[in-house]
């Protein structure tokens, strides 16, 4: 399988993360040769079968409706490098 | 006389309990350890005063009768584990400046078990690696032969407890991070069933696949340590209400094992000492009165295609979470929100982390989704029935835990190949069996581990079988 020049824009876009000129070749041969391993599944009918997203089949587990002291707002926030008055602050996004 | 530092977890209760020594000389052996060991890069933090006050209160409660299960024991955490007011980096410069506002379950379950923790092990970044080479604070070196990978990603932890700097360590395993390391540092290292162990605080990887478990000497300090760090969790909605089982009893009653072999498998091992080292473990267990049947795995050829979908997926979505704004590394070079998400994340991932990022994106976007992310799917519910197929008949299963023994450091380039270091250990991970890799011999001088691999929350009878092979054999040994 090959990837393609659109295939890295979409890749970069969808991941929020650039890809340089410089080491876009080497990235291509990278994940080309993944996907060549990768591919290996299609010798495999698996049209009959169900996909398994998970190993331990496990439902939910529900505990009482109790009000509980997690981590505080405060302590979180102290994580972050630019907040002001209990927000998140980002660069401007409304003009 | 034996040094503190290498004695057995077993030993060391011993003799704290009996006073033979305190918990005060056997942290500040460990710490003196860990000084003079400080080029093999072990750790990223460490906790030299207070491992020394708690060692402290940890006498007062042993002279007071009030000892809790492992008081006074030094051990190691990977640091991949939040621990509250500790920077908990998971190898990444991503999280290099994030201090943890509460403590992983298993941090918390060791710590009020009387544990002392002397520091945080190195990793590769986000646990996604094999040789320890993708951590952003420098690759840890394997203690038996310093120019060779102690493995990955849980190689601090694996390189901490060989080189005798820790009673034990916790590690974490995605498809091999806990056993591939123990067989190249020659120690032991147990992968629990997925769910028995809490992944509350545990930094993610692959959600379904990601597990925690213990690195340890030999088969019976794996069980003591597993043991405390085992059991549901209501913070963790896949952590398993079931009952767990007294490992520590388990692993030295009396069992009887039938163990199942993939003949095919075992027939295709390139590397002849690995095969022979395998058939020669086999054989003892064997003569030890194990009873030998061979089993089919059709689809394990399968797991590692299949694992590499799913498991950079799984990362590609849970990586998400890392925007630059609420924790974690902010770029300064920023003019608008894009920019914040795009040049943080840029600049705070690793390229190893980032490839995986860019498969999982790829194969979970519009086009691709069904002939990968659900082809591979299918096909780890092929791999689950193979084992579910085999269990019938067997007890356990063995296999070698890698193809090879130790590379060089720098050696393997090519992505592919690293993957490969994990074909063995993949398959229990996309099934979520436990399995435990011991040490069974050695390939180009360096030790090699045999894999048994149990039945869903059977972890107990790999633990008697591991410590079967440890009674009739001194692999695990450190000489």
């Amino acid at each position: 399988m090959k990837i393609t020049k659109q295939d890295l824009k979409n890749i970069s876009l969808l991941s929020k993360i650039k890809i340089d000129e410089e080491t876009s070749d080497s990235l291509v041969e990278d994940l080309e040769s993944i996907l060549k391993m990768v591919n290996k599944m299609d010798e495999l009918d698996t049209s009959k079968i169900n996909p398994l997203t998970h190993p331990i089949e496990n439902t939910q587990t529900l505990r009482e409706d109790i009000e509980k002291k997690d981590i505080e707002r405060e302590k979180l926030q102290e994580l972050s490098e630019e907040k002001e008055s209990g927000f998140y602050l980002t660069p401007k996004v409304i003009e | 006389m034996t040094e503190i530092t290498s004695l057995s977890l077993t030993d060391q209760i011993l003799g704290l309990t009996d006073k033979s020594f305190s918990s005060k000389e056997i942290t500040e052996s460990y710490l003196k350890e860990i000084k003079k060991k400080k080029s093999l890069n072990c750790f990223i933090s460490i906790f030299e005063e207070e491992s020394k006050e708690n060692a402290l209160l940890a006498d007062e409660n042993i002279a007071k009768n009030k000892a809790r299960p492992l008081e006074g024991i030094p051990v190691a955490h990977k640091d991949i584990f939040c621990i509250k007011d500790k920077k908990t980096t998971c190898g990444s410069k991503m999280l290099s400046n994030f201090i943890s506002p509460y403590s992983s379950e298993v941090f918390s379950k060791l710590d009020n078990a009387g544990a002392i923790t002397l520091g945080k092990t190195n990793m590769d970044e986000f646990a996604m690696g094999s040789s320890n080479e993708t951590s952003f604070y420098g690759n840890v070196l394997n203690p038996i032969n310093e120019k060779l990978s102690p493995g990955g990603s849980s190689g601090g932890s694996a390189a901490a407890v060989r080189a005798n700097l820790c009673s034990f360590a916790t590690a974490t395993d995605t498809g091999g991070s806990i056993r591939q390391p123990a067989a190249f540092c020659g120690v032991t290292g147990i992968k629990p069933t997925y769910g028995r162990v809490s992944r509350w605080g545990m930094i993610a990887f692959a959600s379904s696949l990601d597990q925690a478990g213990i690195i340890a000497k030999n088969a019976k300090d794996a069980a003591i340590a597993l043991k405390y760090i085992s059991g549901f969790d209501q913070k963790d909605s896949t952590s398993l209400n079931e009952e767990v089982k007294d490992f520590q009893k388990e692993v030295d009653a009396n069992q009887e094992h039938v163990i199942g072999i993939p003949k095919d498998l075992i027939e295709k091992i390139k590397n002849d000492q690995v095969r022979d080292s395998f058939k020669n473990a086999i054989s003892i267990l064997e003569k030890d009165g194990a009873k030998i049947e061979e089993i089919n795995l059709p689809h394990i050829e399968y797991s590692l295609p299949a694992y590499y979908v799913i498991a950079p997926a799984e990362c590609s979505a849970n990586l998400a979470r890392y925007d630059g704004i609420r924790f974690g590394h902010r770029s300064k070079n920023v003019s608008s929100l894009e920019d914040l998400y795009v040049n943080s994340r840029t600049e705070g991932f690793g390229r190893e982390v980032k490839n995986r990022i860019f498969i999982g994106t790829f194969c979970l976007s519009a086009g691709y989704y069904d002939a990968f992310y659900n082809k591979a799917l299918k096909i780890r519910n092929l791999i689950k029935n193979d084992f579910d197929e085999a269990f019938k008949k067997v007890s356990s299963i063995a296999m070698p835990t890698c193809s090879n023994s130790s590379f060089e450091l720098g050696s393997i380039s090519d992505p592919v190949e690293m993957y490969e270091q994990d074909i063995y250990t993949i398959p229990a991970n996309l099934a979520g069996l436990p399995a435990i890799s011991i040490p069974s011999g050695t390939a180009n001088e360096m030790p090699v581990g045999l894999q048994l691999i149990g039945n869903y929350l059977d972890e107990g009878r790999i633990l008697n079988l591991a410590n079967k092979f440890q009674k009739l054999t001194d692999f695990h040994e450190f000489k």
